[in-house]
């Protein structure tokens, strides 16, 4: 029922709206949530329990309200008592097996017997054949709402942030923190978890309503202040970096803030405890704050006949609250005068309550205030192990990292205006050490302006801390209830762990799984922590609490994600690729064509007339200095001091371990200027790999290494027919054999493009061009070689075409035909090793491995069954042990038949061996090793043409 | 036989109909507003030209330009330093070849140094606007208020998850970045600038000259 | 995500940078018997602690340096460059 106008009611009644609510339509204002629009309407049962499926209605009225997870359209888990009703919103509830009203007392019963403590270790063990009925059983009861398969809708955002101070909680403390922290001069953000900022204020009297409405007035006076609502800070990590998630944006779903804070204020208040009893998980039994936020922020009569059991004021308030709304108060049970309660009974809702006298009355609502939680969350995120202290009945922050502070409720009691006052102090002393923690972010940053000139900082014990009062200690009374309320864990099934021997807090929690639900211990923690430290007779104290770890409330993995940032690499080429319908290949960032439709046409093509293939993320680098052939000698096994100007040399580098690393083509342009060339997925690690040389062991050579692969456009050409296409584009080069022979390099105009590189090698075994033009021109030189090569039956080519190409000619393929354990000598590249150098990288191992013969060799494979083609990495045997294995195997157009090549032992890799191969399904089939690893014009006669 | 002229193409696909503007195919935006109040300009028809050399020695005595800032002591030229030991010289469209020379008759023999054209290796944007900082807070870990990024700033970070050379150069008192990275990442680059631009209304706009 | 403090950049945030590992000096080459040779690829002593450790600050400077940290809380108390890495000549 619905109250008239409440003084802090934060519903819009000009503003009705409709929704639907298990398939029925409900009214509802704007500022209603989804359970005060149901309460409203006298709706008391929002969800069935997780394990026991009890019927369970509002609690808490809040965020943490553990009965009111329900479905909104798409969406699961959704907190009822949190998300704002919106007009023709769908909600219905989760964990409704078989129905939301159907009496489900006799299935309870039913099943009550075995869901005991640590249940789903026992139960659904054995026997094992049975799982998939298990499985069914308990993904009924375990439903959490369903999930759409359809791609997250909107848009989840992500951005970092640098602000001075950052302000968890806008109750009053953090209201009053943050204002004092940008009058010091602190660019703050104030994060509050709920729709409006306020805290307890915004539900209490008179008075409260009037600090709240000057609190507003200052922080909005306050440009310095970011102030996000409906926005919670979820972790605190090293250096104090935050996550804040952000929500109730404009065209924003989710946002997650990754805030680099100078200093934090923690300032959540305190959380309500509910009390341990039978029955107090009825609808109709709630905590008094969620009482009195139903009568003052939404206006709605949460009952009609109220027992309360009060231990502190927010009880007491809460009996008035009842009284103001019409409510009948049939007792006020005072635990500071020995009152208790003992059950709560009734039929799907609250009908009586039985007190600690034997008194019991007949009542639709029962109000509990029996004492607070600290959530200390953030405090412990940033290291702190909070202390308990008895008289207070809850745990207090111990020691603080500098730059973690905090203030209100979570620090001790006392008046408003005590709290205000210490929250206000908190600031300015939060500012001030953002001060110095911002002169030292800056220190070193060669941009940033002059540090300030460091600020006496205000003494921290100039704050006087806030009072302590005494609380009566009321965690479980005489008979045993649920403890936490969204993992249905109950203090029976608690003190049954504990006599199972789970007698620490961190196993009960684990074996129980109490404080694991959706609340996430802030409502059950201390709970818990009381009914094991009862079990086994020792003090909270010595019991301890969890630990608490990120997030403090529960996060979208849509926020997670964010927007999708997956870096893309494209070639200057990468229309025209496009627009021939290219199968793309994906290389690490890179995006390549694999092939055309045909890769063997593409072969022959290669073979017979001319083809083109895009190279351009072959990794270029550009080496320049006296020095340099000496950091070439360091990184290659090979020698490069005798390579002439105009003269290119293939190299192969180990690291330091012997194993191959990487090969490429490396290119003498001038006295000491080089191209060098790497693998494109080599080509970072390459950078590093050469910059820590000069760095670290010769920091006295005189040479600059700089990336440059993405100035050019990489283009080889390749074929028989390759110079006579090249010959009607270059200019100022003459292309004849003899001017321009094998492992040569040449600059010259292509195709009207001043500055192309051209070199002569030939990976794939034909005669072939290189060229490297600059990387704007790219497009307008492939197009005019396939225009010009029209008549040459010129054909572009991919990838996988390339590797059957190289296979032919028995080039090997670094990371494809060797491993990470594949020295040099294994690869067959003994005439590049030079162990007669000074050094170079990985010089001792292969000494060592020139010693032995017992490392295994890359050899060619001719499997004798000419139809089938062995998958690469199969397997090699001989006499029934594994003695190698296939790395590379393709069909050759060329050849029309199979070819390979393969790692096998040292006494296997004799030309003319035959050798066992195990195919799928565990055929065997024979193959012969070659004489080459070439199989097809191992002389070279072509690619010197 | 007629051969097209060599156009010069930048990896950003272009955006409503082309133009060739001094050698380069540039797209033709017609500005919707009055003056976009956030901008994303496609840079890379200009010339960029890396030199590398020792941080005291006769080209940082040429170019005047610490680690970490940019200026405009030489003529017509932004110099940049987002790394040691390193510059960047930007420049109007070809003029590379004179910038070379420039440096290397200042450069004693001895003395080693790396001058390199990088114009058609690195991609280039502008983003103009007093949104910029929300803009890039989307995408840069870097502390962006004026007391630690102020306009004349050069640094070299993480923008997108890409390698960024990142210049703080405003425009007439509005906030406006310079950024390049690898040539290859342009098309992804400008996507995810625009993409985190969506919300503050930013409009992509083609070279015009001078443009630096 | 920690900061790691840069000798060139000023304080980043570590992803920036790559991990390169404890600081291990290279043996001679010609003289390194294959203990010293194979400590110098695998062995690493991995305190809990203050340990040395090179960094490599990928998305800045494009250097190596080295620090000082302590594994147990991520406290950084010297930074320096590897030798040839140090401007000369900046303020």
């Amino acid at each position: 029922m619905r109250l008239s106008l409440r003084p802090g009611e934060v519903i819009d009644r000009s503003r009705p709206l409709r929704f639907t609510w298990n398939g029925h339509d409900y009214p509802a204002f704007l500022g209603d949530t989804i359970s005060s629009a149901l309460a409203a309407s006298g709706e008391r049962v929002m969800s069935r329990s997780f394990k026991y499926s009890r019927p369970r209605g509002v609690l808490t009225a809040d965020s943490l309200d553990p009965g009111c997870i329900v479905q909104v359209g798409d969406e699961p888990n959704v907190r009822a008592s949190h998300r704002r009703v919106e007009d023709g919103m769908i909600a219905s509830p989760q964990n409704v097996w078989p129905s939301l009203r159907f009496d489900v007392k006799v299935a309870n019963r039913a099943v009550s017997r075995f869901l005991s403590a640590g249940f789903y270790y026992k139960t659904f063990m054995k026997p094992q054949r049975l799982w998939p009925a298990y499985e069914a059983v308990l993904k009924r009861f375990a439903s959490g709402g369903v999930i759409s398969n359809r791609p997250a809708a909107g848009y989840f955002d992500k951005r970092y942030a640098h602000p001075d101070v950052v302000v968890a909680g806008g109750g009053p403390a953090g209201m009053s923190a943050a204002v004092a922290a940008a009058e010091a001069g602190a660019q703050v953000m104030l994060v509050e978890s709920e729709h409006e900022l306020g805290g307890h204020l915004r539900w209490g009297g008179a008075h409260e309503l009037s600090v709240l409405a000057e609190l507003k007035a200052a922080v909005s006076a306050t440009n310095s202040i970011e102030v996000l609502i409906d926005s919670v800070v979820a972790g605190r990590y090293d250096g104090n970096f935050l996550a804040i998630l952000q929500r109730s944006l404009p065209g924003v779903t989710e946002r997650l803030i990754k805030a680099r804070a100078k200093t934090l204020i923690v300032a959540p208040g305190l959380i309500e405890r509910p009390y341990v009893f039978a029955g107090n998980d009825l609808p109709g039994v709630m905590l008094s704050g969620a009482a009195r936020r139903l009568i003052n922020l939404w206006a709605v009569k949460p009952g009609t006949r109220a027992v309360v059991f009060t231990a502190n004021s927010s009880g007491d308030a809460a009996a008035q609250d009842l009284e103001g709304a019409g409510v009948e108060v049939c007792c006020v049970e005072d635990a500071r005068r020995g009152g208790d309660v003992v059950r709560a009974s009734g039929s799907a809702t609250l009908q009586s309550v039985e007190c600690g006298d034997g008194r019991t009355y007949q009542c639709d609502l029962l109000v509990t205030a029996t004492g607070w939680t600290a959530p200390t969350s953030l405090l412990n995120m940033a290291g702190d192990k909070p202390t308990y202290d008895e008289r207070a009945a809850r745990f207090f922050p111990c020691s603080l990292p500098e730059d973690v502070l905090a203030t209100g409720g979570i620090t001790g009691d006392g008046s408003l205006e005590q709290i205000l006052e210490h929250a206000a102090h908190t600031g300015r002393l939060a500012a001030g050490r953002a001060r110095v923690a911002g002169g030292r972010l800056r220190k070193g940053v060669p941009h940033a302006a002059p540090t300030d000139s460091p600020v006496a900082e205000e003494q921290s014990n100039a704050i006087t801390a806030l009072p302590v009062d005494a609380h009566v200690a009321l965690f479980r009374g005489r008979t045993h209830g649920f403890v936490d309320f969204s993992e249905d864990v109950s203090s029976k099934e608690l003190e049954a762990a504990v006599a199972e021997g789970y007698s620490s807090i961190e196993l009960a929690k684990r074996y129980t799984t109490a404080t694991m639900g959706s609340a996430q211990g802030k409502l059950e923690v201390v709970n818990a922590v009381a009914v094991v430290a009862a079990a086994t007779e020792s003090t909270i104290t010595e019991t301890g609490t969890t630990v608490w770890r990120p997030p403090y409330a529960p996060i979208t993995l849509g926020a997670l994600a964010g927007r999708t940032l997956e870096p893309v690499r494209y070639s200057p080429m990468q229309s025209w690729h496009e627009a021939r319908g290219a199968t793309p290949l994906v290389a690490g960032a890179w995006i390549r064509p694999d092939h055309y439709g045909n890769p063997t046409a593409e072969v022959r093509n290669v073979r017979s007339n001319v083809g083109l293939i895009d190279v351009t993320p072959l990794g270029k680098f550009d080496l320049r200095g006296p020095d340099a052939a000496k950091l070439l000698s360091q990184l290659y096994v090979n020698k490069w001091a005798k390579l002439a100007v105009g003269s290119v040399r293939y190299g192969v580098m180990c690291a330091e371990d012997g194993v191959v690393l990487d090969d490429g083509v490396t290119g003498r342009l001038s006295d000491d200027n080089y191209l060098m060339t790497a693998t494109s997925s080599g080509a970072d690690t390459l950078l590093e790999w050469a910059e820590s040389w000069l760095q670290t062991e010769h920091p006295e050579w005189r040479v600059h290494i700089t990336p440059v692969t993405s100035d050019f456009a990489s283009i080889n050409v390749a074929g028989p027919k390759s110079r006579t296409l090249l010959e009607r584009l270059v200019e100022n080069v003459d292309l004849s054999a003899e001017a321009f022979p094998y492992m040569r390099v040449r600059r010259g105009r292509v195709a009207g493009v001043e500055d192309c590189l051209m070199w002569r090698i030939g990976f794939t075994g034909e005669l072939s061009f290189e060229l490297h033009v600059p990387s704007s021109y790219g497009l307008h030189v492939w197009e005019s070689l396939m225009e010009q090569g029209a008549d040459l039956g010129i054909a572009p080519f991919g990838i996988e075409a390339q590797r059957i190409l190289r296979l032919e000619k028995g080039h090997l393929i670094v990371g494809q035909d060797t491993d990470g354990l594949t020295r040099a000598y294994s690869a067959e590249l003994d005439w590049a090793i030079k162990l007669d150098k000074e050094d170079f990288s990985g010089k001792p191992e292969l000494s060592w491995q020139a010693e032995r013969s017992d490392w295994p060799k890359l050899v060619g494979l001719r499997p004798e069954d000419v139809t089938v083609v062995p998958p690469e990495a199969s397997q090699i045997v001989h006499d029934g042990a594994i003695a190698g294995r296939i790395t590379s195997s393709r069909m050759s157009p060329t050849l029309g038949r199979p070819i390979c090549l393969g790692l096998v032992a040292p006494h296997l890799a004799e030309p003319g061996t035959e050798l066992s191969i195990v195919l799928p399904a565990g055929v065997r089939a024979r193959a012969v090793v070659t004489e080459h690893l070439a199989h097809f014009d191992p002389e070279g006669q072509r690619l010197r043409g | 036989m007629a051969r097209p002229a060599a156009v010069a193409r930048s990896p950003i696909p272009a955006f409503g109909s082309t133009d060739v503007v001094a050698g380069w195919e540039v797209s033709q935006t017609s500005r919707t507003s009055q003056g976009a109040t956030l901008e994303l300009i496609d840079c890379m028809p200009l010339t960029k030209v890396l030199v590398r050399g020792a941080a005291s020695g006769a080209v940082a005595d040429l170019l005047k330009t610490p680690f970490g800032r940019a200026s405009r002591t030489l003529s017509g030229v932004l110099t940049t330093a987002c790394r040691p030991e390193e510059w960047t010289l930007y420049a109007v469209p070809g003029s590379a070849p004179r910038l070379i020379d420039k440096v290397t008759k200042r450069v004693p023999a001895g003395e080693l140094v790396t001058l390199l054209d990088i114009t058609h290796g690195r991609t280039l944007v502008r983003l103009t606007g007093s949104r910029g900082p929300d803009v890039l807070c989307k995408l840069c870990g870097i502390d962006l208020s004026d007391a630690v990024t102020p306009t004349g700033a050069a640094l070299r970070t993480s923008v997108a998850r890409l390698t960024v050379e990142l210049v703080r150069d405003d425009r007439n008192g509005v906030c406006s970045y310079l950024m390049s990275c690898d040539r290859s990442y342009g098309d992804y680059f400008f996507g995810a600038l625009l993409d985190a631009g969506t919300e503050f209304a930013i409009e992509p706009q083609g070279f015009v000259l001078p443009g630096i | 995500m920690i900061l790691i403090p840069c000798p060139n950049c000023g304080p980043r945030n570590a992803s920036e940078f790559r991990y390169v590992g404890e600081s291990i000096a290279r043996p001679d080459p010609n003289s390194a018997t294959q203990e010293q040779w194979r400590a110098y690829l695998y062995e690493r002593v991995n305190p809990s602690g203050w340990t040395t450790e090179s960094w490599f600050h990928r998305a800045g400077c494009g250097r190596y340096f080295k620090i000082e940290r302590d594994t147990n809380s991520n406290e950084v108390r010297a930074v320096r460059l590897e030798p040839a890495a140090a401007t000369k000549g900046e303020s």
